[in-house]
């Protein structure tokens, strides 16, 4: 089982690092009943529960950043402990679950711990060392590669039940205030852009921009358009009038 | 308005072929370094980061450059090669710096609208249903339509939408060169409407607390604060952050705030 066990490790890692990077969808269940059915030498069943999960799956996109159950966890352990156990995809699933919950606990983890590593980078960036940048996305890369493999491993290998208990270690508020803390860190990007772009004269748009999306729910595609609207106005005008005033040349920075 | 030009002015040299789809392939890794502060941004970076070197062959400019586009960015990670395109474009004829700014955070948004719509509530549902519905009969071929279809789409639109922005860029730009100054304005304009959209959409903060006073009861949330104003904590939250920053708080500090901000808010069960 050793073998069986490292080699949908491996798969899981590789299929890890496609979920948002690459993106080749390999990393969908449907491929993946089909890798491990391989594996595990059975492959009609690995291919209809891959198929069953995959139907399950979809329609839980990451759209917008909010994280759905991690798909590779639950893809590899469900087809595995099907195949396995020879139970049906629905038991499968009910195995595989609470993984892919915590797996997706642990992404939200990810993406907290690598804020701070964009100052790494900033630094990276006044000294022009292009190479550090390039170090740093391996490195994120790496990171997904043996946090996915690392906790398919532990289930097939280890069984279910215990590999259950590691995992449920983890305290759920611990997990929630991370992503909690996760869901206001954007508000650090926004601040910083705005520290740049945030003139006097521009606060309006902001506001209304704001008021678009906040009030009437309207999509960002719909508020660059208006947004733009309003920038091909103001450029006409200012053009006919033969270009701007000497007092909104003066540069500010910010309020 | 000397500090939002280049220092080196000179038209770069046009990028080739070979560069566009080396960068269109770096691109694939645009999500690498993801996190809640900058999102995509250092893997942004990572992808432009050939192009920006043979752009900016004054040293200042090139760390300049990398930066700047360090800077918040997201947007859909396959049609992200469109702006990709346009930016190296702007850089190439060293665009107001204002400009290149207004453009990339101007479109970055519409975008990852437009492909969550067309890719994972079009394109991926329906290539991966057809090839569920296979698999689920244990044909084999399930699998192979589905990763073949969905990548003709996906490596069309990856490496097409990068050589087309890039050549429409280069001719865009030099025709509205007179007037840079309009122009990065009017970048501007449409830039922090889209950042004030953002702001309501992306932060997210709320109360989880209800108040019990005899018989009735108050949900802090939908009772007080969105009846003041929806997004409101969000909004004051930015601008806290915001006001932070400007009086020279590290932004490292303000994470450690807001981790230890969301694990209290937790563990008491009120965020």
């Amino acid at each position: 089982m050793l073998l069986e066990s490292l080699l949908i490790a491996l798969w899981a890692g590789i299929i890890g690092i496609d979920l948002y990077n690459g993106l080749t969808h390999i990393h969908r269940p449907i491929v993946t009943g089909l890798v491990v059915g391989l594996i595990l030498g059975d492959v009609t069943t690995g291919l209809i529960i891959g198929g069953t999960l995959e139907l399950i799956w979809m329609g839980m996109a990451p759209l917008a950043g909010a994280q759905p159950p991690n798909v590779v966890i639950g893809g590899t352990i469900g087809v595995a402990f099907g195949i396995i156990l020879e139970q049906d995809p629905n038991v499968a699933i009910g195995i595989a679950v609470p993984f892919a919950v915590a797996m997706q606990g642990f992404v939200t983890f990810l993406f907290t711990i690598f804020a701070p590593l964009m100052h790494r980078a900033d630094k990276y960036a006044e000294e022009g060392n292009y190479k550090g940048i390039d170090r740093l996305n391996y490195l994120g890369l790496s990171i997904h590669f043996v946090a996915n493999a690392v906790i398919a491993f532990l289930p097939i290998y280890f069984g279910a039940e215990k590999a259950q208990v590691w995992v449920e270690a983890i305290p759920q508020w611990v997990i929630n205030g991370l992503s909690i803390a996760g869901g206001m860190m954007p508000a650090i990007g926004f601040a910083m852009l705005m520290k740049i772009m945030l003139k006097k004269e521009y606060i309006m748009f902001f506001i209304i921009g704001f008021v678009l999306a906040a009030y009437l729910n309207l999509p960002i595609m719909a508020i660059a358009l208006i947004g733009l609207a309003i920038a091909l106005y103001d450029y006409f005008t200012a053009r006919t009038k033969g270009g701007l005033g000497t007092g909104e040349e003066e540069i500010t920075d910010g309020i | 308005m000397a500090s939002n030009h280049y220092h080196d002015s000179t038209v770069a040299p046009d990028l080739t072929e070979k560069e566009l789809r080396r960068m269109a392939i770096r691109s694939m890794f645009l999500q690498a370094s993801f996190n809640y502060e900058r999102m995509q941004a250092a893997g942004w970076l990572f992808s432009i980061l050939p192009g920006l070197r043979s752009i900016h062959k004054d040293e200042k400019d090139f760390k300049r450059s990398m930066k700047e586009h360090l800077e918040f960015f997201n947007t859909h990670p396959f049609l992200v090669t469109f702006i990709m395109g346009i930016i190296l474009a702007m850089e190439q004829r060293k665009e107001d710096r204002e400009a290149i700014r207004g453009i990339k955070v101007a479109t970055m948004g519409p975008l990852g609208g437009i492909g969550d719509a067309l890719f994972w509530l079009t394109l991926l549902p329906i290539t991966a249903g057809i090839g569920a519905s296979m698999a689920i009969e244990g044909n084999i071929a399930g699998p192979f339509f589905f990763l073949i279809v969905f990548n003709i789409f996906h490596f069309a639109l990856r490496f097409g939408l990068m050589e087309y922005s890039y050549k429409m860029g280069v001719k865009a730009v030099a025709k509205l060169k007179e007037g840079t100054k309009l122009i990065s304005r009017a970048a501007s304009i449409v830039g922090l409407t889209v950042v004030g959209g953002l702001v309501a959409t992306y932060v997210s903060l709320s109360i989880n607390y209800t108040w019990k006073m005899g018989e009735g009861e108050l949900n802090i949330q939908t009772g007080v604060l969105d009846q003041i104003m929806p997004a409101l904590l969000p909004l004051s939250f930015t601008f806290l952050v915001y006001w932070l920053l400007k009086k020279g708080r590290s932004p490292l500090t303000i994470i450690l705030i807001i981790v230890i901000i969301g694990l209290i808010g937790s563990y008491f069960g009120f965020l």
